[in-house]
């Protein structure tokens, strides 16, 4: 007499996937998504998580101490327009230490070619990248700024509060988040080594941080004001925050002798366009 | 040579040339289902017909078609229905397995959910259990090169090109990786191009073989007629190679001359007649019998002209 099993493993072999299949525009977003969360360190190491993570809590002293200012002396002390400005070191080493991030290990550890043998493109690929680095950038000043607004709001300063100043900011972190991401992207994208890319970037702005301001420096002594705004250009934060003067009306930081406006927009729109030109060609040579 | 309605790939004419070099030479070619095989020797121009097929490469001339996919016009088409398992390393390290193939189904189009399923799925199929959510940077060669196949194999292809997947294997994992390429033509029912600089390694898992030599095409046939091909004997006489090769060929037997040696095909239908007759004919013409010995896999051996 046999007893019948009263359970049975079926191997039930290969299955055919017969599901939805998405576009590149979904697949592009999906990248974009993945790339984002790995600029914050999400779905990393806990060591990847740590600089991102500190830099970002970095950011919000400035609005802590601000609202507490605000709180217990009744004073409002940091402008909304200037605060990029201000916190332009923070920014950059975040901008450093995250950009080699998205583009330097696809390049090293050669997983581009894995990319394009899929339906996405160069250019999908190159826009998945910069808009992943220009959300958390704007990310990153959106949120102190707007944690301020509030602040200021619940606080109910005597007199209006500062909406234009805010807005007028937020439209001005647009403007940072697209010039630093594609100058980041560009810098970092012409090495696979993420500390040369790291490096690079960095010295980019340490590089034109100084050359701005020695410029500006000799030009403003030697009694040539209207040249050192030009000077001032060469400086990405104080380029935006000219363009973010001229396009929101709110005050720069550095009011004396500032280049007309239209000129700031237009170069900061030749940077851009120039580093994602950039960009795109350095990705249509590593993908033949 | 026989393929189904749409061949899996075809070529007209194809050539590449790069600016210092030729990687493809007026190549005409076609590959029906199942396994096929491509074989050349490192430089020969494999890499650069699977970049083509992806439709990647632009031609320089000639035309090319995947499952009935112009190359040149439809590259996107292709690349959704197709896998690719390129040579060289591709492997975040600081990724585990799992991440890895799930993060390109998606980039193949599945859906989040779906792309979990099909990574564990397909990589319980190429044999990766536990250890698929380590990070990869502490991968034997072995695992590194199955997930290699599975974020090829995630999106469940129609065909799937692997190039040189047993580079630097050890001979246990060569036999593994050959078995389980066998099984995603046979038991998957996936269409595989599978590259290799090794004839006889390819002859144990393909329904059909293609031999590329600077991007020329040497042959193209069914596998079964290569091994009755390629089973050759090597004869090498004193002196009087020429007067052999004339009475073997006399005889009905295809010779070919290769420096010193005669390479002597041997009869499919009757092994030992062709071997009875070397031995005849040395002793016949008295000639000093210096080196006779079996011969296999050398792809050379197999397309030299015969002897007239």
């Amino acid at each position: 007499m046999t007893t019948e099993p009263t359970a049975v493993i079926h191997d039930i072999g290969y299955r055919h996937y017969d599901g939805v299949r998405l576009g590149r525009g979904r697949a592009t977003l999906a990248l974009g998504v993945q790339s984002l969360r790995g600029v914050f360190g999400l779905g990393r190491t806990v060591r990847a998580k740590i600089m991102p993570l500190a830099l970002a809590a970095i950011m919000l002293m400035p609005t802590v101490v601000s609202i507490g200012v605000m709180a217990l002396a009744k004073q409002f002390i940091m402008p909304y327009p200037n605060y990029a400005v201000f916190m332009q070191a923070v920014i950059a080493i975040f901008l450093a230490a995250q950009s080699p991030y998205l583009v330097a290990p696809d390049l090293r550890f050669r997983v581009l070619p894995l990319y394009l043998s899929r339906p996405l493109t160069v250019t999908d690929y190159v826009l998945a990248k910069l808009t992943a680095l220009a959300i958390a950038l704007f990310g990153l000043l959106a949120v102190p700024l707007t944690i301020q607004f509030v602040g200021e709001l619940l606080v109910d300063l005597p007199g209006p509060p500062h909406t234009a100043d805010y807005l007028g900011a937020l439209g001005g972190a647009v403007l940072y988040a697209v010039l630093l991401s594609s100058v980041g992207i560009a810098l970092a994208s012409f090495t696979p080594r993420r500390g040369l890319g790291v490096a690079s970037v960095i010295a980019f702005y340490m590089f034109t941080a100084a050359v701005s301001g020695i410029f500006a420096g000799v030009l403003i002594s030697s009694g040539r004001d209207s040249l050192a705004g030009w000077a001032l250009l060469l400086n990405p934060f104080f380029l935006v925050d000219y363009a973010q003067s001229a396009l929101f009306g709110t005050t720069p930081v550095n009011t004396e002798s500032a280049p007309p406006g239209i000129a700031s927009c237009l170069i900061l729109l030749a940077v851009v366009a120039l580093a994602v030109t950039g960009v795109l060609l350095r990705y249509r040579k590593a993908a033949s | 040579m026989t393929a189904s309605a749409t061949p899996c790939f075809a070529t007209e004419g194809l050539t590449k040339r790069f600016p210092r070099v030729t990687a493809l030479d007026d190549l005409t070619v076609a590959a029906g289902t199942g396994v096929t095989g491509l074989v050349g020797a490192n430089g020969a121009g494999k890499s650069t017909l699977i970049k083509i097929l992806l439709g990647l490469l632009p031609t320089t001339s000639g035309r090319a078609s995947v499952l009935g996919l112009d190359t040149a016009t439809q590259g996107p088409e292709i690349r959704r229905v197709v896998g690719y398992m390129p040579e060289h390393d591709c492997l975040p390290p600081d990724m585990s397995a799992t991440e890895f193939v799930v993060h390109m189904a998606q980039m193949s189009g599945l859906p989040r959910t779906a792309a979990r399923e099909r990574a564990a799925d397909t990589l319980r199929h190429v044999g990766l259990d536990e250890e698929r959510y380590r990070p990869m940077g502490g991968y034997s060669t072995g695992m590194r090169q199955r997930v290699k196949l599975a974020q090829a194999l995630v999106h469940d292809p129609k065909l799937v090109f692997l190039d040189e997947p047993t580079n630097g294997l050890d001979p246990q994992g060569r036999d593994d990786m050959l078995a389980l390429i066998r099984r995603v033509g046979t038991e998957f029912g996936i269409n595989v191009l599978v590259t290799s600089h090794l004839l006889g390694e390819l002859e144990r898992v393909c329904d059909h073989v293609i031999v590329i030599d600077g991007g020329r095409l040497l042959r193209s046939s069914a596998i079964r007629e290569f091994t009755r091909a390629e089973q050759t004997i090597a004869v090498e006489v004193e002196e009087g190679q020429q007067r052999l090769a004339e009475r073997l060929t006399a005889g009905g037997e295809t010779v070919a001359a290769q420096g010193r040696l005669l390479t002597v095909q041997v009869s499919a239908d009757d092994p030992g007649r062709t071997y009875d007759a070397v031995r005849d004919a040395v002793c016949d013409l008295g000639l000093s019998l210096l080196r006779l010995e079996q011969r296999r896999g050398r792809i050379e051996d197999v397309f030299k002209e015969p002897v007239a």
